[in-house]
């Protein structure tokens, strides 16, 4: 119980004065916020979420508009720059096409002893003669990446001459602008090698004919190149593959094919699987039992055996793209988790009091369906996809990693990653690249869903 | 408190600090436990002494590895390279080839051959590994074994200069109507179809190898399954076969060369063929000899290793398919094709390994003729590299053909790395220089051969190494009577060429036969000339004396030994 005041206390008259109508307060109020307007209000603030939505988005764009900007065949196959690490120099001379060799030696070359050069080295050809040595069974000519040291480890060897005489060879090996230390190694009469032994230092710089020049459209077909002129050879901004195509365009082709897959694949067996679990889940009794069995019967059947067999069935002859085969695969047996996930929330749904008292009105199931159980689910259903996206371009790169995805020459992440672990050692950026792009997408989807499912769960309102 | 209008502008920023703080840390964890990891490798692998390293010097051993496990080692039913190499060391045939590729004496002691009757003396001291005697018997038994048609082998056909042995592999003749004959345990007589000048080489190939006929019905069905389903005569007798993981072969001690043969076991103790694999097994130091794939030659420079080359006398080529319904029996078609092509730039730009040569003929470069080389004395002729006339045949077999577009053609090729490349580099040129679409079907090898036999291609990636010492072994595989002769052609004029090589017993007639088959090749252009196969391997320091053959085992470690550093 409380003292009573006096009234003069407290109150005054002008306390009692009537309430003037505001027009800002229903300003001040909160305003009506849908549930759609309320989640994506909760995603904009996970940062994550929206910085993989902006991934997502330009990789989109990178797989759509890419290849609209940058016009290069991902099929293309630059000769000169076979495995082209990015930012490599591209500076070539132009010298004259190749002729074969004769053995003679250009003027200012003549002279010296020992191994030596007969010709200026390029990349078209690196050309040596020698002199005779006495007492030698025969010579095998060596080429490296460093100086012969005692170990006497001379490389690669290139050729063989089974006699002691003067001599001369042309290499045209895989000549990169570098320089190459070759080794003339005598052998003895078994074929062992002496510890007799000749080497040469060659600086290889890089050259290309006119007719190439013209034939890969290097220089613009107005200009006027003669011999000895500098042109630049094709751009490829990320480098190249072991066959000299370029990666950033190979990248885009592959894009497309991962997020087709990736995209296209969980819309289409999300959708399968929310019209069957809702079905399951609404009807009930016997024909859930039985439509749930069936979902768990399909659960059991093992993925890559299935994948073989649709395209065995579909005639997916060697050589030809098994997309459409694993698609139809990843649609027929990939829906059974999105059906129990939905069957469970329709299950929860229809013994909640609303809809109770909506039947109790006369609604028909149809309207329940659609007014009630389908919004009501939708979270659950968005998640779902979500994380399917990226299990589903996962399973695109693994499948083409194992070969049964893209034929060659189409590019996929998944293929390029194969045919780049072959080459990691030497080539690092041809495993790099793809891997990290399949790496991005999938982190970008997960972390996207993480905050989907955050923003969704209409539980989570209250603690903003 | 911050507005909610600059927290809207941070979000880019913060979260891309968080996400790279993630990086970073997914880095370091990772880095972390590789070393982690490749301690703790590194104290289990130095502890399990008992795995051995490529080099045992104590017990005079060393390990290798095998690019496959060998399917069977029956001999008369191998036919792949893996199966051939280790009965190269099991067993030994009447006559064996020498550190310099030439015939000398094994089973027999000496032969003599009268024209169409060649007789084999055996020696006394040849032995099974058992014990008993090998005997004239067993190498009729052996042959009769390969020609029977019940026995499906693949190289029967190589029996074929024995009299009536094609005929007893056909199944019309009874297997007793062979023309070899044992006179006695030590005497063999053969009598041949006709007169063939190497009829003594191709006794050293594995499909003539001897048998024990009581040894053979004693293992009902499985010699050559098991390491105890089998006789050995050669350097070693397999004592140990793990499927799927090891073999191991130690020194045969009834064999009659034994002195020759230095090493006391060979260990195939990994069967792998990833060169990832072979690279770190080879820098472990646990197998004394590795082949090098164009990747791993950097590493091989860095590392110091002492790197090898050999040329196993195979050639590499693609060959189409003649049959009238597939359009590239259009000979138009086949020189466009011929025209765009240089198979430099395949080796030296795409193959990019030092043992390889472009391929200019069917006749390899190393093959003999007269006096000097057969390519000497017969240059290869070759198709002009130039792109308009290319086109210009392309348009001429498009007529001929009567079709607007050429359709995709189907190009089989094997799913070796090498295969892989050449495959995508041949579509990439046809699809630049001529617009044709050829899709690529890769296939493992049995599944290719079979695809080859039932003719479902239009053009193959295909090879040919030789089974013995003379230029016909690739001349007849143009031959309409040669099952190898994959794309069915047929021409009376190049079979008549064959006839009169396989006939003749002198040189000049045979060799100008041959130079008349490599014009008539070149003029139908039957063959587009890949490369011919070399391998580059790197050999353990210590370990001298394995050869690498052209004709049966490619890699021999029979006189292999190790030398100790003083």
């Amino acid at each position: 119980m409380t003292t009573p005041v006096s009234h003069s206390q407290i109150l005054n008259s002008a306390d009692f004065a009537p309430i003037t109508q505001r027009a800002d307060v229903h300003a001040i109020s909160r305003p009506s916020q849908s549930y759609w307007q309320d989640a994506w209000a909760r995603l904009k603030k996970n940062r994550r979420a929206i910085v993989s939505l902006w991934l997502i988005v330009g990789l989109l764009a990178f797989a759509l508009l890419g290849p609209w900007l940058w016009q290069i065949d991902p099929a293309r196959q630059d000769i000169d720059q076979i495995s082209q690490a990015p930012g490599a120099d591209r500076s070539a001379t132009i010298v004259a096409p190749y002729a074969p060799w004769d053995g003679t030696v250009a003027a200012e070359f003549a002279g010296g002893s020992g191994l030596r050069l007969a010709m200026a080295a390029n990349s078209q050809a690196v050309r040596l003669h020698w002199d005779a040595v006495p007492g030698a069974a025969g010579f095998r000519l060596y080429r490296n990446i460093f100086a012969a040291d005692d170990e006497m480890a001379f490389g690669l060897p290139i050729a063989d001459f089974p006699t002691p005489a003067a001599g001369y060879y042309e290499d045209r090996l895989d000549l990169r602008p570098d320089t190459y230390y070759y080794t003339l190694a005598v052998q003895a009469a078994d074929g062992t090698l002496t510890a007799n032994y000749q080497t040469l230092a060659v600086p290889v710089n890089r050259v290309i004919t006119l007719d190439e020049v013209r034939e890969r459209e290097l220089a613009p077909a107005e200009a006027a190149l003669d011999i000895g002129d500098e042109v630049h050879l094709a751009l490829h901004p990320l480098g190249t593959d072991y066959l000299g195509r370029d990666m950033l365009a190979r990248l885009m082709a592959g894009a497309q094919v991962s997020l087709f897959i990736g995209i296209i694949a969980p819309f289409l067996y999300v959708l399968l699987g929310v019209a069957y679990g809702a079905t399951a889940g609404f009807v009930g009794g016997r024909v859930d039992q039985l439509l749930m069995r069936f979902a768990d019967f399909v659960v059991a059947l093992p993925f890559l055996l299935f994948m073989i067999l649709f395209q065995v069935v579909f005639g997916i002859g060697p050589g030809e793209s098994g997309i459409v085969p694993m698609l139809i695969a990843l649609v027929v047996l990939a829906w059974p988790a999105t059906a129990r996930l939905v069957r469970g929330q329709i299950l929860q749904i229809r013994q909640e009091a609303y809809i109770s008292a909506s039947r109790l009105l006369g609604a028909r199931s149809s309207y329940l369906v659609w007014r009630h159980m389908i919004p009501n689910t939708m979270g659950v259903i968005l998640v779902t996809l979500t994380f399917a996206v990226p299990s589903a371009i996962f399973t695109e790169a693994f499948l083409s990693f194992i070969g049964m995805g893209v034929a060659p020459p189409t590019a996929s992440w998944g293929s390029m990653s194969n045919e780049g672990l072959a080459r990691m050692l030497t080539h690092p950026h041809e495993l790099i690249f793809p891997s990290l792009f399949i790496s991005i997408t999938v982190l970008a989807f997960n972390l996207l869903g993480d905050g989907l499912r955050d923003a969704l769960d209409a539980r989570m309102r209250s603690f903003e | 408190m911050t507005s909610p209008l600059s927290t809207d502008d941070s979000f880019v920023r913060s979260a891309g600090k968080q996400l790279a703080i993630y990086a970073v840390a997914a880095v370091v964890v990772i880095t972390v436990l590789m070393v982690a990891l490749d301690f703790i490798a590194g104290l289990t692998s130095s502890g399990a002494s008992g795995a051995a390293g490529a080099v045992d010097v104590e017990n005079n051993e060393i390990t290798i590895y095998l690019r496959e496990e060998p399917p069977q080692l029956n001999s008369t039913k191998a036919s792949d390279s893996v199966s051939i190499m280790v009965l190269g060391h099991l067993m030994e045939g009447l006559l064996r080839y020498d550190e310099s590729e030439q015939v000398e004496p094994g089973m027999a002691e000496h032969w003599e051959i009268d024209g169409t009757r060649v007789t084999f003396r055996l020696r006394g001291n040849a032995r099974w590994s058992n014990g008993q005697p090998v005997t004239a018997h067993d190498f009729v038994f052996a042959w009769k074994t390969a020609i029977d048609p019940a026995t499906a082998s693949n190289y029967a056909f190589i029996l074929y200069p024995i009299k009536n042995a094609e005929a007893i592999n056909a199944g019309q003749l009874p297997l007793d109507s062979i023309g070899a004959r044992a006179l006695d345990d030590r005497t063999l007589e053969v009598e041949l179809e006709q007169p063939i000048a190497y009829f003594d080489k191709l006794t050293a190939f594995t499909t003539y190898l001897p048998m024990s006929e009581e040894f053979y019905r004693a293992t009902n069905g499985r010699y050559g399954a098991d390491a105890d389903e089998m006789l050995f005569n050669g350097p070693f007798i397999l004592t140990s076969w793990v499927h799927g993981s090891s073999l191991r072969m130690e020194k045969n001690p009834h064999y009659w060369d034994a002195d020759s043969v230095k090493l006391n076991a060979i260990t195939a103790g990994y069967m792998a063929n990833d060169s990832n694999t072979l690279l770190n097994l080879f820098k472990d130091e646990r197998i004394a000899m590795t082949e090098l794939t164009a990747e791993m030659l950097e590493t091989a420079m860095q590392q110091r290793w002492h790197i090898n080359r050999f040329m196993d006398g195979s050639v590499f080529f693609m060959d189409f398919n003649h049959r009238p319904e597939r359009i590239t029996s259009n000979l138009n078609l086949r020189k466009a094709l011929q025209m765009v092509q240089n198979s430099g730039e395949l080796v030296d730009r795409v193959i990019k390994l030092p043992g390889y040569l472009p391929a200019k003929s069917l006749f390899p470069i190393w093959l003999q003729g007269v006096e000097k080389t057969f390519r000497e004395e017969y240059p290869a002729l070759e198709y002009p590299y130039d792109i308009a006339l290319a086109r210009q045949h392309l348009e001429l077999a498009k007529q001929e053909l009567g079709l607007a577009e050429i359709p995709p053609l189907v190009l089989l090729a094997d799913t070796t790395p090498v295969a892989t490349v050449s495959a995508q580099y041949y579509q990439e040129i046809f699809r630049k220089h001529l617009g044709l679409e050829i899709v690529i079907d890769a296939q493992i090898f049995g599944q290719r051969i079979a695809k080859m036999n039932a003719g479902e291609f239009d053009l193959i990636l295909n090879g040919w190494g030789p089974d013995y010492n003379d230029p016909l072994t690739f001349a007849d595989l143009f031959a309409s009577w040669n099952l190898n002769n994959r794309g069915k052609y047929f021409n009376p004029a190049l079979d008549e060429q064959v006839r009169v090589a396989q006939n003749s017993l002198d040189a000049k007639t045979r060799m100008d036969a041959f130079g008349e088959v490599q014009r008539i090749i070149h003029e139908d252009a039957l063959f587009i000339g890949n490369y011919e196969r070399g391998w580059t391997y790197a050999t353990h320091p210590q370990v001298k004396g394995i050869l690498r053959r052209v004709f049966g085992a490619e890699a021999d470690y029979s006189r292999a030994y190790i030398e100790v550093p003083d």
